[in-house]
């Protein structure tokens, strides 16, 4: 049987981890090398490593502190920041990334998810979609680059190029740590049929509860519960086993 | 005597270098027609699509070598998720076409409107007793993949998968071993996997 995935997410800014808040007031956290080495002492299911600033910044990815990362880890790991060519891809994939994760380029150019799926498969393209509720109450696509598309025509459209799973991000739970958004998580649920890893919110123990008894969820990521609080990614695999949900324990 | 691990532009060779070097493997990354002739084992990785596999592996007149070496000189052969499905006599990603042929059958999308596609994450294999991979029965090893392979016979299958449907997760018939899952992504499970086979071809 499929287990449900719990990911550890790093968030890096080109030098240093950090955590933001409502995608603001990034905190600094340290090295994302011992992070990695760490997680995979604890046998995570997988690990997400992006840096939140490289598109923005107009800058490629750093592939020394990619390939370090990534020589701790004996799970699969999914890469992202700025990644926008097939010549990216090949660079992550060299040091032995699983998938790359597209954010900017899926909003400004999406032809380069069919491009990069088409070459890559889809199983190696992950997309990024950072929601929030709009004055309408209608899940949008927030982004700095002036795009107007709802999420689910968004997540239709990124499916439908290729994408082999999509990374669902909360704008306003972001950081915060008072739960999931499970209104907006079913709602993208209903319009794709690839697999949606639920991010934002987690901050407790039953916010898991929560999201996988009202959810159809099938994988989570996190950072913040890992962060600041005494919470493995073992704890909440405990908690969904005792839901009656299947765990790699 | 070293491991070839064949390169040829479809990715994950480094992580399953990485894989080798904590066993104490010696491996080699290589696309070279001399190394892989001189290497005692034939390991295929890969990820991406089928059709872009046998291209590049053609390009580089590796489909046969590989044939050569795995089907006359029955060297121990590792295929790794799309290297275990270009073993196939066909396939369908994303259009159709020839395999390397090692092991009937053809590589098809999984098409089931109960999943989701890709089959992504920790999924335990299935074995039953005297197969390579029964050592591994029930337990979890890391898939990602949206295509399966449907093996025309079933004794050259070494274990399943269940996602919904049975699935081929892994293939055992001779000198070949190959498996949908990654075991170089898998902790321990694919480490002991991963050294089962170079123990069993010692």
């Amino acid at each position: 049987m499929l287990k449900t995935r719990i990911i550890p997410i790093l968030t890096f800014n080109g030098w240093s981890l950090v955590k933001t808040k409502r995608f603001s007031t990034p905190r600094m956290l340290g090295n994302p090398v011992q992070a990695a080495r760490v997680y995979n002492s604890r046998g995570v299911d997988e690990l997400i490593f992006l840096d939140i600033f490289a598109s923005k910044q107009k800058r490629k990815i750093n592939l020394k502190i990619v390939k370090d990362v990534i020589d701790q880890c004996f799970m699969p790991v999914g890469i992202g920041g700025g990644i926008s060519t097939i010549s990216d891809i090949k660079d992550m994939l060299k040091i032995g990334a699983d998938k790359v994760v597209l954010k900017t380029a899926a909003l400004l150019n999406p032809d380069f998810i069919k491009e990069s799926s088409d070459f890559f498969g889809s199983q190696c393209i992950s997309v990024s979609v950072d929601a929030v509720k709009n004055n309408n109450g209608i899940y949008t696509v927030y982004n700095e680059w002036g795009v107007n598309i709802t999420m689910n025509d968004f997540i239709q459209k990124v499916q439908n190029l290729g994408a082999g799973e999509i990374i669902l991000n909360s704008v306003e739970n972001d950081g915060v740590m008072e739960g999931f958004d499970r209104v907006m998580y079913n709602e993208a649920q209903k319009v794709t049929n690839i697999p949606i890893v639920c991010v934002g919110g987690g901050g407790e123990l039953f916010h898991y509860d929560e999201l996988f008894a009202e959810t159809n969820c099938e994988a989570v990521g996190s950072a913040s519960i890992f962060h600041f609080t005494q919470y493995t990614p073992f704890d909440i695999k405990d908690t969904l086993k005792r839901l009656g949900k299947p765990v790699r324990i | 005597m070293t491991a070839a691990i064949i390169e040829y532009g479809m990715g994950n060779v480094a992580s399953v270098q990485k894989a080798l070097n904590v066993l104490g493997i010696d491996s080699q990354i290589t696309g070279n027609t001399n190394d892989i002739k001189a290497a005692k084992y034939i390991i295929l990785p890969g990820v991406g699509s089928f059709a872009q596999g046998m291209e590049n592996l053609r390009n580089s007149s590796l489909d046969r070598i590989i044939r050569e070496e795995v089907l006359l000189k029955q060297k121990p052969f590792l295929g790794i998720c799309l290297g275990m499905q270009l073993i196939a006599t066909t396939g369908t990603e994303p259009h159709e076409s020839h395999g390397l042929n090692l092991i009937e059958g053809k590589v098809i999308k999984i098409q089931d409107p109960n999943t989701r596609v890709p089959h992504l994450g920790w999924n335990s294999i299935t074995s039953s007793a005297n197969l390579f991979f029964d050592n591994f029965n029930q337990k979890d090893f890391y898939f990602i993949h949206s295509y399966h392979f449907q093996v025309s016979n079933y004794n050259k299958i070494g274990a399943t998968v269940d996602y919904g449907n049975k699935y081929v997760a892994a293939i055992q018939y001779e000198n070949i071993l190959a498996t949908q899952f990654h075991p170089e992504k898998s902790q321990e499970n694919g480490l002991n996997l991963l050294d089962n086979f170079f123990k069993l071809y010692a």
